[in-house]
């Protein structure tokens, strides 16, 4: 038995995972979820900006890590629209464009949000240190037209804004390293106000600069995104994936204990 | 002269952007701006220089015959098919956003989701505490995997409801982090960002040359 549990075919472990990230997808079970500091921070740091305020959200993240931003994008982007406040996007990466933009024109037009008035998309510039640094001095001239062409100076959102003096907060929404890249850069060179939603496995990079006061805010993960959805209430996909997360943290939990528990039967016998 | 004047220039501009850097001056400012604008100028040529390395890579497999080698010819036609559609008729084309919503973002989030499959294999087999060390990093760990999920606070106040604490398996959570991670987490950004500062006074100064090539 116990060999059998040490040696257990690893296709075994692979529809445990599968049948744990299906289920609760299919059936929600809403669990109850309390909001960290870090959130609060950030929710808290838009409730209080005035209506016509801007901020900025950096989609820094591809393709392959999208399921835990993107819930955070939805939901700030929800927050600012109902409040008024307006948002700049761009993105560091490549790869990201025609994926924010999408999500961005979905978001607005849920909200009734208008192209060039209370968004805008700019799209991605190669050189993340240059345009981090570039768009300190000049947005337009880094970006002198935006994802759809537009020249940014015609733009009627962009008339009164020329850098980061205008910026209220900066979002970055990541699954690298920018995050750091935006606070060296951009908050310690021009002192504008970051705040992050990551993935799950770089949260414990980003707590210094939580505690520092760098980042005003931190959404980590899956978790974060449903936080957020809680203070607006709102539950969305950031909760669905928190729940399927729930189920695959047990397993992988189980899964551990169980093996130690065989490991040091395992051990005694032969010792 | 063909080392001497890189690194002359290498020197001229790292002292000067350190200059800018501390010096408000408008004249300052100015020389600060236009080398970001030749930045960026200069950063798509990396680009370039990615999709020129991309192509010898695969050409040298193809022609070799290496293991695969059938794969460095899908990358090729993935690649032409991309540059035949996107370059003249830019992102926002219908093909185009086909393409990669219904191609790559499947893709790229399919091979990201396999890691879920083989982290808790790996999980299994290899996360075992066979020291005292291995101990305390195994159970650092599923506190904060506890403590990162609802059914943690779930357990805690249902199991623990004795205790004058609610919510602390996120409680513990939050500690680590905030505590026992921040301390480790900041001694390694001190000790990488003083060993950029020392590489890069290095670099200007010419004490640092690996960058050129050579093996120097």
């Amino acid at each position: 038995m116990l060999e059998k549990i040490m040696n257990m075919d690893r296709r075994v472990i692979f529809i445990l995972v599968a049948l744990v990230v299906i289920f609760p997808t299919l059936v929600p079970v809403r669990m109850p979820i309390t909001v960290s500091e870090p959130t609060r921070n950030l929710y808290d740091f838009i409730e209080t900006l005035p209506s016509g305020s801007t901020i900025m959200i950096a989609f820094d993240y591809g393709p392959s890590s999208l399921a835990e931003p993107e819930p955070m994008a939805k939901a700030v982007m929800q927050h600012c629209f109902s409040k008024g406040i307006k948002i700049i996007g761009m993105t560091l990466l490549p790869n990201t464009p025609t994926l924010a933009h999408k999500l961005m024109r979905k978001i607005a037009a849920e909200n009734n949000a208008v192209y060039g008035e209370d968004y805008v998309f700019l799209g991605y510039r190669p050189g993340t240190l240059q345009v981090i640094l570039g768009m300190g001095t000049d947005i337009s001239s880094v970006f002198e037209t935006d994802y759809e062409n537009k020249t940014v100076d015609e733009i009627p959102m962009m008339e009164n804004i020329t850098n980061y003096d205008q910026i209220d907060l900066l979002l970055d929404l990541a699954s690298g390293s920018t995050t750091e890249a935006w606070i060296i850069y951009a908050n310690t060179r021009y002192g504008v106000k970051i705040a992050a939603g990551v993935t799950a496995v770089i949260i414990a990079q980003m707590y210094p600069y939580l505690q520092t006061g760098q980042l005003i805010g931190l959404m980590p993960g899956y978790l974060g995104a449903a936080e957020y959805e809680k203070l607006l209430n709102a539950p969305g996909d950031g909760t669905i994936g928190l729940n399927t997360a729930t189920y695959a943290h047990l397993l992988i939990i189980g899964l551990v204990i169980l093996g130690n528990i065989a490991f040091f039967i395992q051990r005694r016998r032969e010792g | 002269m063909k080392r001497q004047i890189p690194l002359a220039f290498c020197f001229l501009f790292g002292i000067a952007m350190i200059f800018t850097q501390f010096s408000p001056h408008s004249y300052s400012q100015a020389v600060y701006k236009e080398v970001i604008n030749w930045g960026l100028i200069i950063s798509p040529f990396a680009m370039v220089l990615a999709v020129v390395t991309l192509i010898q890579t695969h050409v040298t497999r193809i022609n070799l015959r290496t293991e695969h080698w059938q794969y460095s010819l899908i990358v090729f036609v993935g690649m032409i098919v991309m540059v035949l559609i996107g370059v003249p008729f830019g992102p926002q084309n219908s093909i185009v956003e086909w393409l990669y919503n219904n191609v790559q973002v499947p893709m790229d989030a399919t091979m990201f989701s396999l890691l879920a499959f083989f982290i808790a294999s790996a999980a299994f087999r290899a996360f075992r505490a066979r020291s005292f060390e291995a101990f305390l990093l195994l159970a650092t760990a599923m506190i904060v995997m506890i403590g990162n999920v609802p059914v943690g606070d779930l357990v805690w106040n249902k199991v623990m409801s004795w205790m004058p604490w609610t919510d602390g398996a996120s409680w513990l959570r939050q500690w680590i982090l905030d505590v026992l991670n921040n301390a480790a987490r900041r001694g390694i950004i001190l000790g990488v960002s003083l060993g950029v500062i020392s590489q890069s006074i290095r670099i200007i100064l010419g004490i640092e040359r690996s960058y050129l090539g050579g093996g120097d």
